[in-house]
């Protein structure tokens, strides 16, 4: 079963460390997510399993065959490595029409004629492009075009499917669309698809495990909602989420129990899950997904002023002022809340996450009360 | 419509400046390159003075003699017309392909594989082509010329002993090789520009998808770059259909007789209305290629968006091959762009040609006072008063010239751009583009024939400074308005509007939004038609005077007259100037020839 692995792979370019000791396994028929920044080596990272790009450093096997090692000199090229990869821009070759474009793996693979003929037509049909196959591609929408692109990929059948932000060329309602299409093909080609993006709505959305990057290195690797509830460190904690985690500063008042200063007024007493070591007076970083702060017009856990109030129908997003520490909260439905009103906000069913502020690192999860 | 809406239609019209601008284009372009081509017309069915006893007919009446000599007569036509006619053909179609091979092999080898000194191989790649056409020429004739054309053999007879056969030294093979040598850079800056955008992914989907490196370039890599290349043939074709210097220099030893050299013969003798005909016919084929080249820039199939990241180039490894391919590159280079300036210092400073002992060396050609036994007492170069006319002259010309066109060209690209689609604008650009289609002597002549008297307000010009200024300014700005219309349309107009918005004004707008955004463009479009000028030889050989002549025409004369060493001197003076001046600018701002050579 293609299952991939990646050992200690290293990617310089020049002195620029594109990618630093990168292991992961990616699990046969998952939906593997690269998430991060740009610039993060996530593109490099997929270029390399693919074989477009050489690690410098590494080992990388495709279904317990070794297909890239540094020490070995092993270097399978990509069209050996049995994958599929769909481009940015798609890349669709301008000079063939979008039957020409299909057809050219297959041709490659010496199919015969009628059996290229059934298989470009079930592609057709299956991306709803049939009406289009003599067309040449300039003479298509983009997400015709992305169509396109994907039935050249699935063309040749490969086990493992490779996508380089394949969405981010195509407008918000299209885009929509084509993620819902993708989740469809995942299960209706049982193929593993590893993915790159660095918008965090369409990893959250589309796939089981998401890997999480920056600088080169891997932050987490996990299914998407455990990173939403309980990501590794500061930095994935902020990139997943919309509206953004409120990460609010503070110190550690006192060990056992927990109490939490987060300004010279406000003190929390955290309640932890699990055991967690913190040292009296350390620097801490406390995570408040802002749907679990809630809004009430009552005395509460803390008071605070509202700053704003953004309603879209579904949901009202509030931005607060905690003692001049700006917090973001959702609340769900149609209200509306008056600008400069004071109102209490309550802690009460949320599980939040404490970070050391130096390290980044989640210490661990726990509910909040006042003191 | 009533006549106040009328009226008011006409004020909005005048008060935008790139109404203003089309508009006198509009009607000096037209005066200056549509009248040129009727009287071009015109003169091919004139009777001239000379001819007069033949035709029989009155002086400037209306007659067919030229046309039916020139097409219809036998041996005669056979001679003056079909002989050089298919000699051109061969010559610029040979060249092209020897061009396309050369630069695309370069282009493919830079941008595509790891070969080594990349940034060397692409600087001194370019300087054939900003070196004088006829540069490798001479360099052929120094090492290769044999007695035929009397005086000494070049240098290798001299170091072999070998005698180089005529089919070697003169006439179709060295022509081609020299015109294939100069234009391999312009071949190699568009197919190195089209390889460096295009979209690497293409050609690694096709990886993916078990196309082999054979599948890939026969099936991809050609097929896209096809319509790029086709219309890098034709531009080159154009341009060697109507170079003159080169085919002038390798060609008349052995009588190889091409359009441009017949056509220099006839205009400059007794007989102008053949070579208007000629003229014509290469006008036809010039303009003939241009439609050809915008019909397969905009079929279907077609596309103009190659753009994407191509950052992510996986290079070709040559694995052993990349240093001796490097070297091999390298050396090539250093026999085609250094090594005929070294035979031009040698040349010019030996005393008795073909003897290059060390015995033999002298600096007569350069500071010598001039002795009465050597090429009449001419002194050396850099004392000899007409050489340093003729500097001064070049050196005011290219300067004077690059000023027009390239404010001319800029300020047309603005107004064409601006006004993109209307007819007017359309109008204007053909306009524009249409003197890149005359040939350069063509060109000349008849601005010969159309200043010899007083035209309206312009008074004679014949023999003035100003009808070599007018004659460039117009020959180039095709170079200059290319550049100027490439740089406004990367602009937004919105980056125009904004300044408009806040009330700054259309001169300020220009100075200090539009031309700052866009400097290397436009400096671009000031250096290609002073490095053209610098180095222009058929445009202004027919105009010039004696107290006009600038460098190219004086090192024509020595080379008829056969004196090698000043001709020698003053060549090297001249691509040291061209050259010297290129990498100046290069450093100062960034804008380059390459540069601009893409866009045309």
């Amino acid at each position: 079963m293609p299952r991939i692995e990646l050992q200690h792979i290293t990617k310089k370019f020049g002195k620029f460390v594109a990618v630093d000791d990168l292991n992961m396994v990616i699990d046969d028929r998952s939906f593997v997510t690269l998430l991060g920044p740009s610039g993060c080596g996530k593109t490099t990272t997929l270029r390399m399993i693919a074989g477009l790009e050489t690690p410098t450093e590494g080992v990388i096997t495709i279904n317990d065959k070794i297909v890239f090692s540094s020490e070995d000199g092993i270097d399978v090229p990509p069209d050996k490595r049995d994958v599929g990869f769909l481009f940015q821009n798609y890349a669709l070759w301008p000079h063939m029409t979008v039957y020409k474009n299909i057809a050219f793996g297959l041709e490659n693979l010496k199919w015969s004629k009628d059996a290229i003929k059934t298989r470009v037509e079930e592609l057709l049909a299956m991306l709803k492009i049939s009406e289009f196959a003599a067309r040449y591609p300039s003479e298509l929408s983009g997400g015709q075009q992305q169509r396109v692109a994907i039935a050249r990929t699935l063309a040749t059948g490969p086990k493992v499917l490779f996508m380089d932000e394949p969405l981010s060329n195509l407008d918000a309602k299209l885009r929509m669309e084509m993620r819902s299409e993708l989740k469809r093909l995942h299960r209706e080609t049982d193929s593993t698809f590893v993915y790159v993006t660095h918008d965090q709505l369409e990893a959250m959305t589309l796939s089981s495990m998401v890997c999480l990057m920056k600088n080169g290195y891997m932050q987490q690797y996990a299914p998407p909602l455990e990173v939403y509830r309980k990501p590794a460190n500061t930095f994935t904690a902020d990139f997943v989420g919309s509206p953004n985690i409120n990460l609010v500063e503070g110190m550690v008042l006192q060990g056992k129990p927990l109490i939490l200063k987060i300004t010279n007024q406000v003190h929390l007493s955290f309640h932890p899950k699990t055991d967690i070591a913190v040292e009296q007076g350390q620097a801490i970083v406390l995570g408040l997904r802002p749907e679990h702060i809630a809004v009430l017009e009552q005395e509460s856990d803390v008071e605070a002023e509202i700053l704003s109030s953004l309603p879209s129908g579904m949901e009202t997003i509030i931005a607060l002022s905690m003692d001049s520490i700006r917090l973001h909260s959702v609340v769900f439905g149609d209200i509306d809340f008056e600008v400069g009103k004071r109102v209490g906000l309550s802690f009460g069913d949320g599980i939040f996450n404490l970070f050391d502020k130096a390290s980044g690192r989640n210490l661990g999860q726990g509910t909040l009360s006042r003191v | 419509m009533s006549a106040k809406s009328k009226l008011n239609q006409m004020k909005a019209f005048i008060k935008k400046p790139h109404n203003i601008i089309l508009v006198v284009l509009l009607v000096v372009l037209g005066y200056l390159t549509l009248v040129p081509l009727l009287t071009i017309i015109l003169d091919t069915v004139t009777v001239h003075s000379s001819e007069a006893r033949f035709v029989k007919k009155p002086v400037g009446s209306l007659t067919l003699y030229h046309w039916t000599k020139m097409f219809a007569s036998g041996v005669t036509s056979q001679k003056t017309f079909y002989e050089p006619f298919v000699n051109t053909m061969v010559v610029a179609f040979l060249s092209c392909v020897l061009a396309i091979l050369i630069g695309g092999f370069f282009a493919w080898t830079v941008t595509r594989t790891n070969i080594r000194a990349k940034a060397f191989i692409s600087t001194v790649f370019v300087f054939p082509y900003i070196m004088p056409a006829w540069t490798l020429a001479m360099a052929w004739l120094n090492f290769f010329r044999n007695s035929r054309i009397g005086g000494a053999p070049g240098l290798f007879t001299v170091f072999t002993g070998m005698e180089t056969p005529n089919w070697f030294a003169y006439g179709l093979f060295p022509i081609v090789i020299v015109q294939g040598l100069h234009y391999a850079p312009f071949a190699y800056i568009l197919i190195g520009g089209i390889l460096r955008n295009m979209d690497a992914n293409l050609e690694e989907a096709a990886m993916l998808l078990h196309a082999n490196r054979i599948q890939i370039m026969m099936k991809v890599t050609l097929p896209i770059v096809r319509p790029a290349l086709l219309s890098t043939f034709l531009l080159v074709f154009s341009s060697t259909m109507s170079a003159f210097a080169v085919p002038a220099f390798l060609g008349s030893p052995v009588r190889y007789q091409v359009l441009t050299t017949q056509m220099y013969r006839t205009l400059n003798g007794m007989n102008p209305g053949y070579g208007y005909i000629m003229a014509l016919v290469m006008i036809v084929i010039g303009v003939g290629i241009l439609m050809l080249n915008q019909w397969i820039t905009g079929r279907r199939k077609s596309y103009t968006t190659i753009t994407g990241k191509s950052s992510n180039i996986s290079l070709f490894n040559l694995r052993k091959a990349r240093t001796p391919l490097t070297i091999l590159l390298v050396t090539i280079l250093m026999m085609v762009a250094i090594l005929p300036l070294a035979s031009f210092a040698i040349e010019s400073f030996i005393m008795a040609p073909g003897d290059y002992s060390f015995s033999n060396f002298t600096t007569e050609f350069w500071i010598g006072k001039g002795r009465a036994d050597i090429a009449n007492s001419e002194p050396g170069i850099l004392r000899n008063p007409s050489i340093w006319l003729g500097l001064t002259n070049s050196l005011k010309l290219s300067i004077i010239i690059s000023l027009i066109a390239g404010t001319v060209g800029m300020l047309s690209g603005y107004a064409i751009a601006k006004r993109r689609g209307s007819r007017l604008s359309t109008w204007v650009n053909n306009l524009t583009f249409f003197p890149y289609l005359m040939p350069s002597m063509a060109f000349g002549a008849i601005f010969l024939s159309m200043f010899a008297v007083r035209r309206g307000f312009i008074p004679a010009l014949y023999g003035s400074f100003w009808l070599l200024v007018i004659v460039g300014a117009v020959k180039y700005l095709p170079f200059a308005s290319r550049s100027g219309i490439n740089a406004m349309l990367q602009l937004s107009g919105e980056i125009e509007e904004a300044g408009t918005i806040m009330g700054v004004g259309w001169l300020k707008r220009m100075t200090r939004i539009i031309f700052p955004i866009q400097k290397t463009t436009f400096i671009s479009g000031y250096l290609l038609p002073f490095i053209s000028c610098m180095r222009e030889l058929s445009l202004f050989i027919l105009l010039v005077s004696p107290s006009t002549r600038i460098l190219t025409t004086l090192l024509f004369q020595y080379n008829e007259k056969g004196w090698n060493q000043y001709a020698n001197a003053i060549n090297l003076m001249i691509v040291v100037i061209v050259v010297g001046f290129n990498l100046l600018i290069n450093k100062l701002t960034g804008a380059s020839i390459d540069k601009g050579i893409g866009n045309n």
